[in-house]
């Protein structure tokens, strides 16, 4: 059937909208990037709308010359590779066995991690048991109290459900327990769901925050995205910070430093991004309705 | 397999003690695999619910939970007189409302707009770009925010200047305060709150459009009699799922945006909890907020599956 003049024109306004739409979104991204990479002296009043106002790359000398910034890289790479890995696989370790309905107990067990989603202690009482257990200022404290979380090992009972029977029991009959079906069947046929499991909980660590605001008293056990908040807040105290030479101060000022800053923490995602995107779709579908 | 479990449970049904033994046995490995993952869930999970006892205390950090002084709801009390909290409380409620507002429709328009691109590489390249705030962190994001609303020479207030207003601080300003946390939500999550829409779009039968367009729908109409009700489900539960979340009003956010200057009307149970907990350690008072949270936030979520299923469609669980 042939389009009508409303429909061509209707399309012609949507594709249009979306122009606009991905401008607006990109647009951001687009200023940071040419902010940090303008010279200092251009960019007060504004300056800037599309184009770098001078060029210096400058900024991005400030911002890997600065000690909380690398120290911030390295306690969230830390933490976010011991994060993704405990959790990942805590969960599907846990969820495999849920996954049984032979097991005894499961039901309950089931119940016990599904009463996770409904209520919590709250802020105040993990801080008290988190200081009581003297992790403050350890990594395990930003680490272990957000590894679990019952939405995704309901995700991996519902994968782990659908890998046919006859699979586990072939290997059984070949001789093999629980645990070697688990490590050698089990978890390659489930590359799938661990890896997009695995890349929220990752997202989740890289962007965290917050622990380091509760678990953190000393400054170098700060995470990433904290040394950011508190550059963001107060870019002068940053760059005039041990380690940067003084010729070096005179060619930045906060905002070109900031820009740059924030470009550098957020690149790794925006780097894997367009390559994992299709796990995080699918990762938000099955997650969205039913867990 | 199958025979061993019948098996297995006509034994349970005849000597429960020894056949559990034997399953326990048989599913040692099991058991094993769960192991690391439970005590994780009961350390951090089960023993903070455990520690909302303290709320019931004066709890003195030296004496610990065993050796603090119970006061019973005296806690309580206190936070429903203190006007404070109620002022809180309206904050969480106002500025949920308004984000679930925007959350419910804008989403579901922009699928339909979405559903409508005909070029397949257009559509993709289009969604890449509208989910990608959704994976920059709230820091990063409360910072763009801030540099172009900063009054004095963020782009905003320099366009508002280049056409003779006076600069607005957005930030600081209590009538401002809560549409930009509104909108930069939106500008964040509307890209990614499509998905979901369009996975149920897609499930729409094709032939239903092309009976429509027999019958001389346009475009809006079709999506009006078409898409919509097909939709219908995944739009009630999402929107009753964000009623039972009525009380999260996005602590990440307001916390990297909000000021003394606003806390009137930006402050919400969670950042309040935050400064009178762990700024002010008055510990016992601020898990006595956190449990009203949470108590209130569990009925909701209960209530809401309850009513999920006795529409006749699949609850939460």
């Amino acid at each position: 059937m042939s389009l009508t003049r409303g429909e061509r024109v209707f399309m012609a306004l949507n594709v249009l909208f979306f122009l606009i739409l991905m401008a607006v979104m990109i647009y951001p991204f687009w200023y940071m990037i040419m902010g940090s990479i303008s010279d200092s002296s251009l960019t007060a009043d504004g300056g800037l709308f599309l184009l770098p106002a001078g060029f210096s790359i400058s900024a991005y000398k400030v911002v890997f010359q600065n000690v909380s910034i690398l120290s911030g890289f390295k306690v969230t790479i830390v933490t976010t590779a011991l994060g993704t890995f405990i959790g990942t696989f805590c969960s599907a370790a846990m969820a495999y066995p849920l996954s049984k309905k032979r097991l005894v107990g499961s039901k309950f067990l089931s119940l016990l991690v599904l009463f996770t989603m409904l209520f919590s202690g709250g802020m105040i009482p993990s801080y008290l048991l988190v200081k009581q257990l003297h992790l403050i200022d350890t990594y395990w404290a930003m680490v272990l109290p957000a590894t679990m979380s019952a939405w995704n090992i309901f995700v991996m009972i519902g994968f782990f459900r659908g890998i046919p029977d006859e699979v586990e029991e072939a290997a059984k009959i070949d001789g093999g327990n629980d645990l070697m079906v688990f490590f050698r069947i089990v978890l390659p046929l489930s590359k799938p769901v661990l890896s997009t499991v695995g890349l929220f909980i990752a997202v989740g660590y890289w962007n965290d925050f917050f622990s380091s605001v509760l678990y953190a008293t000393d400054k170098n056990m700060w995470q990433l995205q904290m040394v950011l908040k508190d550059l963001i807040s107060n870019t002068s105290a940053a760059i005039t910070q041990a380690g940067i030479s003084i010729g070096v101060q005179q060619e930045v000022n906060p905002f070109t430093v900031k820009m740059a800053s924030i470009i550098v923490s957020s690149l790794p995602i925006l780097v894997v991004y367009p390559f994992l995107q299709k796990h995080f779709v699918k990762g938000a579908m099955i997650g969205s309705i039913k867990g | 397999m199958e025979q061993q479990v019948e098996r297995l449970v006509t034994q349970l049904e005849r000597r429960p003690a020894a056949a559990i033994r034997k399953a326990l046995i048989r599913d040692k490995y099991l058991y094993l695999l769960l192991l690391p993952g439970l005590l994780l869930i009961l350390l951090f999970r089960y023993v903070p619910m455990y520690g909302v006892v303290i709320s019931f205390q004066d709890y003195n950090m030296y004496k610990g939970i065993g050796g603090s002084e119970w006061v019973g709801l005296y806690q309580f009390e206190r936070l429903f007189r203190s006007p404070d909290f109620t002022e809180v409380l309206t904050n969480t409620i106002v500025i949920s409302l308004y984000k679930l507002a925007a959350s419910f429709s804008l989403p579901i328009i922009l699928s339909l707009l979405l559903n409508e691109l005909k070029s397949i590489v257009f559509k993709r390249f289009a969604q890449s770009i509208i989910y990608l705030p959704h994976f920059i962190s709230w820091v990063i994001f409360s910072g763009i925010i801030i540099t172009f609303l900063n009054p004095v020479d963020g782009m905003v207030n320099v366009i508002i200047r280049h056409f003779g207003g006076a600069p607005i601080d957005f930030l600081g300003d209590v009538r401002y305060f809560r549409s930009v946390i509104v909108l930069s939500d939106v500008y964040k999550e509307v890209g990614w709150g499509t998905i979901i829409y369009l996975a149920a779009i897609a499930g729409v039968n094709a032939d239903l459009y092309e009976a429509a367009r027999i019958d001389g729908a346009n475009k809006l109409r079709q999506m009006w009699h078409v898409t919509l009700p097909a939709i219908r489900p995944v739009i009630i539960i999402l929107v009753i799922l964000s009623l039972a979340n009525i009380l999260e009003a996005g602590f990440q956010q307001i916390f990297l945006l909000y000021n003394a200057l606003v806390y009137d009307v930006a402050d919400i149970i969670d950042t309040y909890v935050y400064r009178v907990g762990i700024q002010g350690a008055d510990y016992s008072y601020a898990t006595a907020a956190g449990l009203f949270k949470s108590a209130v936030a569990m009925v909701l979520i209960l209530t809401v599956n309850k009513i999920v299923k006795l529409t006749g469609q699949d609850g939460l669980w």
